[in-house]
């Protein structure tokens, strides 16, 4: 009956073999087959930034994405930025510091975008910050204290 | 989101013969072909991936102008040194376009190919009667919430606006697209509604877009592309316009005009009647003001989006001073 | 503003021991659930993944008014991995549930699933499936024929008197009438805010698992005890045997306060199937089947003299509410607050429309409130020539003009002086359109803010742990205010010990009880709860240390002890020192632990515990006892309007706020901040689209219906001017969460009239409205 596919994703630097429908976004098989529940749902359909991974090092959006599309691709979530026990990311710890989050559930799209927008070159000025930061939709409204961080990080990385 | 299933060709002459079949759809980006799945709108039996076909994402700008493979990423062209230096408003129309996560993922070709925002289109549980959806159903936007339906192009069938940015900026400069055995001018391409809005496009059976060009101007490389909207980033635009000047040796004077309108008509909409009364005179305010009202000659207001009649011609006589200095 | 500064600027308004560093009340810690949460590990509860779990998709109405004339089930039934599906003919009848006042319901029985529609959004069915994607495929296989009805889609569908009077809400002194015509000034407008949504980025939800007549619900929540009373009643089982469990929330802002029918649906399916169902309602269904805040209109008539001063305020306002329930937004709480008038005559009404129920939205009534009263009393200051700061101040209530108690504490006029002076008030120029820079016209308004202390008892366990750790258990709950931070902070000055020895679970309903997180009363009432339990712990544990046959301090014949820096002292400089869990292990104990609750300190009769924390009917009210006890603020904005365009964006905020003491001052900080932006989206960008000739929301999702964007937001700075309020909490804090937003819009409008000579009064100030 059912149409399942086996893909194997590269998640975090681990090979995952999955048994899925072709139409299982990828947000769907990090939270429900992974357990990666670290990338959240928040829209499912591309218009709050909540779920941001990158692919091949680039941010994009779990809930637009097919989990099959990505088979031979890298995936990286908010968990493989830094493992457990280790020293937080300096994106990460900038966002503590900075109080750049209050009900945290934006939280992992916000840093893993801010990962990119640094990366990307784009985290030159507070005004270019806050553009390329506007695909995370922060409804607690920590938008001063996220731009501070991706700052402070930008700062740090350099 | 109905089942399907998935296929990834090796080559775009696979991909051809695939999309050919019926109920197969293109995958590239995935930005707007999932989203209306799960809307409901689209309904694939196949899903054919494209987005892994090697040799169609590059970015070649020459003396000729650009050549920008379909699956080229919308970031990888905004933030492309030759598009930024040739074709400012091109780059600018893209990083002014949705954000940057999706940037990352749609693709040039695709973004072309993107539907409208109309509400009652991707609501067909709610609005069965759609005429994009279902020819001959009707159209439930007319007499409906109409804030962000078009002015210009419409049709007693269809008021839905083109949401594109990157259109825009391509029709000003008269792009091509390249679709295998023919290439049309992406404004030929884009189709009005007219009786039958399912038609969006000039897109045959099998054919796939494979490049997008953009001849070199003068004018395109003194461009701008100008978005304005309520909220500051990432929406639609309530009114945009992509513009581009070659002046005299005098420096004041134009020779060639290049106007493009966004968020107001059913597909992007070239004011050439603005290019024309312009050309040839001084750019000066008064008469940039004057000459961009005939940008909404034609123009039909529905119920709630009156104010882009007003809107759309400030937003290119401020574009139009802007890209020569005179704003 | 770094950290650092941060602590600078905010943490004058706590005592003293905000200045030091360490865990202490008052500190500007970072937040406490902060590391798992930048990590991805803070789990929420839609996250739980029990065994054998189903997945569960809801199918809304799309008609408004009318009735399902049948659903055809077949083909969704016969699709691959679907378990079941539920429909108006098959569902069964719950019990009905009383209210969150404890009203018991008008009927014995609720229907979730029923064929009688009377708004679009509502459920008609659930389809139940192995999967997420083939329960959500079946959902499009339903043969669903409708008969539509005519319905009514919102207040300008409902001539001006129409619908019914709110009495409670009436407010009246003097004679306002007469006072109005006979006044030398007067001005009278009309101001409409429109449908609006919380909209937190967590979607609502749950993960329903019975046990027998025992039923676990995993679902972000702002009132366990609230919530496990309505599953309880509507499933007549004893209310010990629902547990909820919801160890973080992903915002609330009000919406996750209260049981909706799709809790009463997801719990039923699991009851049914046997076996854990899990339901995330989509993001449109967010949008039409939780109440966000009502559409209202107020007329606001103010009579003053030339030279400023109030002699009559009339008032009358009209909210919408839905066909079969009532839901009022209070749209005379600040009109009857903020000024000193002589005479005042505020009615409200109400009007059923083919919506949802409304629900409580960021300063539910107050919010609405602050725009009409803001904007007009603004309106006032141009209409005779004067400040638009100088006329609240000539206006200013020195004491409650309604119940005429004296204010517990009221900072406004400072924060009126120390939000001017930050955000040089006084350079700016006095006519509309003044300000300009190239195409900006550049417009500065000012608005104040408040919100009431809405004080209740809470409960607490703290426990003290041989390893020399406090653990501290209660089922309040964090959705970003910061409730572990606080409680953590409480635990740890009352013995003395860092935060990294601190652990707090919170978001369980087995834990000690709590009343709903809402009505900014978190903070006060758990860090007085947990407070007082670890003090009486630390009583008990100085007792011990004095009396033990074991302990190492009985020998000492002292009065008293020291606990400090996780170790217990004598007084005296050279007796012993030794730390709590080397203690506790000398006297052959594993932990010791107290649980204490506040039902004495607050005058609840601790008979009516249940009632206390599962409805809000024990709260006193704001005005109960001698003094009046209300958070305040003044927001001052500046605007940059495109004078071709109509764009309206907010360039520089300042807000000062009395808020009394604050326990976190970098977290309130955050949380004022939140709700600028929040206000600033109000102004500017939300609002509900409905179709009027189909009572449906056209905009159900985030790229429609417009919430602030990183880019759409400035710097905001923020100052604490409250000092400690006694009368409002133990510890002298009183509200943060909703003040911040109140009072923002008017600001917003005001600054926009500033810049262009334009007065908007219907939200948001969108940019057809400017052009």
């Amino acid at each position: 009956m059912s149409n399942k596919i086996d893909i194997t994703l590269n998640v975090n630097g681990r090979p995952e073999a999955l048994q899925l429908e072709p139409r299982v976004t990828l947000l769907d098989a990090l939270r429900e087959q992974l357990g990666l529940n670290g990338t959240k749902k928040g829209c499912d359909q591309g218009q709050c930034g909540a779920c941001t991974v990158h692919i091949d090092g680039e941010r994009v959006l779990a809930c637009l994405t097919l989990a099959a599309q990505v088979e031979g691709r890298e995936v990286t979530t908010i968990e493989g930025l830094s493992k457990p026990g280790q020293k937080a990311h300096p994106v990460q710890a900038a966002f503590l510091e900075q109080d750049a989050f209050q009900c945290g559930y934006c939280t992992p799209g916000q840093i893993m975008s801010a990962v990119s927008c640094i990366r990307e070159g784009h985290a030159g000025s507070d005004e270019e910050i806050r553009e390329y930061m506007s695909g995370n939709l922060c409804r607690c409204g920590a938008y001063p204290h996220i731009v501070a961080a991706v700052r402070q990080a930008a700062e740090a990385v350099q | 989101m109905r089942d399907f299933t998935y296929q990834r060709p090796a080559s775009l002459a696979e991909a051809r013969n695939a999309a050919a079949l019926p109920g197969a759809m293109l995958l590239a980006g995935g930005t707007t072909l999932l989203d209306l799945a799960k809307c409901g709108v689209a309904a694939p039996e196949t899903v054919i991936d494209i987005s892994h076909l090697p040799g169609l994402a590059s970015i070649e700008v020459g003396l000729q102008g650009a050549r920008i493979g379909a699956l080229a990423k919308m970031s990888a062209v905004a933030d492309n040194a030759g598009i930024i230096r040739e074709f400012p408003a091109v780059s600018e129309a893209l990083w002014q376009s949705a954000s940057a996560q999706l940037r990352n993922m749609a693709t040039i070709g695709g973004n072309l190919l993107q539907r409208t925002r109309c509400a009652y289109f991707r609501d067909p549980s709610g609005f069965p009667a759609c005429n994009k959806r279902n020819p001959g159903s009707g159209c439930s936007a007319l007499g409906g919430v109409t804030r962000n339906h078009a002015v210009l192009g419409a049709s007693p069938s269809c008021i839905a606006t083109n949401p594109g940015d990157l259109a825009v900026a391509l029709v000003a400069f008269d792009a091509q697209v390249e679709l295998g055995a023919r290439t049309v001018a992406l404004e030929d391409f884009l189709l009005t509604p007219g009786d039958h809005p399912e038609r969006e496009t000039d897109l045959r059976p099998g054919e796939i877009i494979a490049t997008v060009s953009i001849p070199a101007s003068v004018a395109a490389r003194r461009s701008t592309y100008l978005k304005v909207r309520d909220r500051q980033s990432y929406e639609f635009a309530a009114a945009s316009a992509a513009v581009g000047i070659e002046f005299e040796p005098d420096g004041r004077t134009i020779r060639d005009l290049r106007v493009a309108l966004g968020g107001v008509a059913t597909r992007p909409w070239r004011a050439r009647n603005v290019e024309d009364a312009l050309k040839g005179k001084v750019l000066e305010p008064d008469a940039v003001r004057r000459a961009s009202l005939l940008a909404m000659e034609g123009a039909i207001a529905q119920a709630d989006n009156h104010y882009k009649i007003e809107l759309a011609p400030r937003v290119v006589a401020r574009a139009l001073l802007k890209t020569g200095e005179l704003a | 503003m770094s950290a650092a500064e941060a602590t600078r600027r905010y943490g004058d308004s706590s005592d003293s021991s905000s200045t030091a560093s360490g865990s202490v009340i008052g500190a500007s810690v970072t937040r406490f659930d902060g590391s798992a949460k930048i990590r991805g590990a803070a789990t929420y509860a839609l996250e739980h993944r029990p065994a054998n779990v189903a997945h569960a998709v809801l199918v809304p109405s799309t008609i408004a008014a009318g009735r399902v004339r049948s659903i055809g089930t077949a083909m969704a039934e016969a699709a691959p991995g679907v378990l079941k599906v539920l429909t108006p003919d098959n569902a069964p009848t719950l019990k009905a549930a009383s209210d969150w006042l404890g009203n018991p319901p008008a009927r014995p029985d609720y229907q979730p699933l029923t064929a009688e529609i009377a708004y679009a959004g509502q459920y008609i069915a659930l389809v139940i499936a192995e999967t997420f994607e083939q329960a959500t495929q079946a959902t499009h296989l339903l043969d669903i024929v409708y008969e539509e009805a005519d319905a009514v889609s919102g207040l300008r569908d409902v001539a001006e008197g129409g619908g019914f009077l709110a009495e409670p809400m009436t407010r009246e002194w003097g004679d306002a009438q007469a006072a109005f015509a006979s006044a030398p000034v007067q001005i009278e407008q009309e101001y409409e805010m429109p449908r609006e949504f919380q909209m937190p980025i967590e979607p609502n939800g749950l993960i329903a698992e019975w046990q027998g007549d025992k039923l676990t619900i995993w679902e972000p929540c702002q009132w366990l005890d609230g919530m496990a009373r309505t599953y309880s009643e509507w499933f007549g089982i004893p209310f010990e045997n629902v547990r909820i469990i919801s160890p973080y929330i992903g915002g609330g802002f009000g919406s996750k306060a209260f049981c909706g029918p799709h809790d009463a649906i997801g719990a039923m399916a699991a009851k049914m199937l046997g076996r854990p169902v899990k339901l995330a309602l989509t993001r449109p269904q967010i949008f039409s089947s939780i109440g966000g805040r009502a559409a209202t209109r107020q007329t606001i008539a103010i009579g003053a003299t030339k030279e400023g001063k109030l002699l009559s305020i009339v008032h009358t306002g009209a909210s919408e509410t839905s066909i079969n329930e009532t839901w009022v937004e209070p749209l005379g709480v600040v009109t009857a607050l903020m000024y000193a008038t002589p005479n005042l005559s505020s009615h409200q009404r109400v009007v059923r429309v083919n919506t949802v129920m409304p629900g409580a939205k960021r300063a539910p009534g107050e919010n609405p409130s602050a725009f009409g009263i803001e904007s007009a009393i603004d309106e006032l200051a141009y209409e005779i020539g004067m400040d638009p700061l100088e006329i609240r101040l000539r206006n200013y209530a020195e004491e409650d003009p309604h119940t005429r108690k004296p204010w517990s504490t009221r900072q406004l006029r400072e924060a009126f002086a120390a939000g001017a002076e930050a955000f040089g008030w006084s350079r700016r120029k006095p006519e509309p359109r003044s300000m300009r820079d190239g195409h900006h016209l550049i417009g500065w308004g000012v608005a104040a803010g408040t919100y009431p202390v809405r004080r209740a008892a809470g409960e607490a366990r703290v426990r003290l742990l041989a390893d020399g750790t406090v653990e501290v258990s209660s089922s309040t709950i964090d959705m970003g205010q910061g409730a572990y931070t606080v409680i953590a902070q409480t635990a740890a000055e009352v013995f003395g010990l860092p935060l990294d020895k601190v652990a707090v679970k919170l978001g369980d309903s087995s834990l000690p009880r709590a009343g709903v997180t809402g009505g900014s009363r978190m903070a006060g009432v758990m860090t007085s709860a947990v407070h007082k339990t670890a003090v009486a712990l630390r009583e008990q544990l100085v007792e011990l240390a004095l009396t033990h046959p074991a302990s190492p301090f009985r020998a000492l014949q002292a009065n008293t002890l020291t606990v400090a820096d996780g170790r217990i002292s004598s007084p005296l400089a050279d007796g012993a020192v030794i730390s709590i869990g080397s203690f506790l292990a000398a006297i052959g104990k594993t932990e010791i632990d107290a649980t204490r609750d506040t039902f004495a300190e607050i005058g609840i009769d601790p008979k009516d515990s249940y009632k206390n924390y599962t409805t809000i009917a024990m709260a006193p009210p704001p005005t109960a006892g001698d003094f009046s006890l209300h958070s305040w603020c003044a927001h001052f904005i500046e605007v940059r309007v495109d004078e071709d365009f109509g764009t309206v964006r907010v360039s520089r905020a300042v807000s000062a706020f009395d808020s009394g003491r604050l326990y976190n001052p970098r977290l309130a900080a955050s949380q004022i901040k939140g709700g600028i932006i929040m206000g600033i989206g109000q102004a500017l960008l939300e609002e509900g689209l409905v179709d009027g000739r189909h009572a449906r929301l056209m905009n159900a999702n985030l790229a429609d219906y417009l919430i602030p964007t990183n880019a759409d937001i400035p710097d905001i700075e923020v100052i604490s001017v409250g000092i400690p309020d006694p009368h409002a909490s133990a510890l002298g804090g009183k509200g943060v969460g909703e003040l911040g937003i109140v009072g923002v819009a008017p600001a917003i409008a005001n600054a926009v009239f500033h810049a262009t000579g334009k007065r908007i009064r219907d939200l948001p100030i969108t940019l057809d409205k400017l052009i």
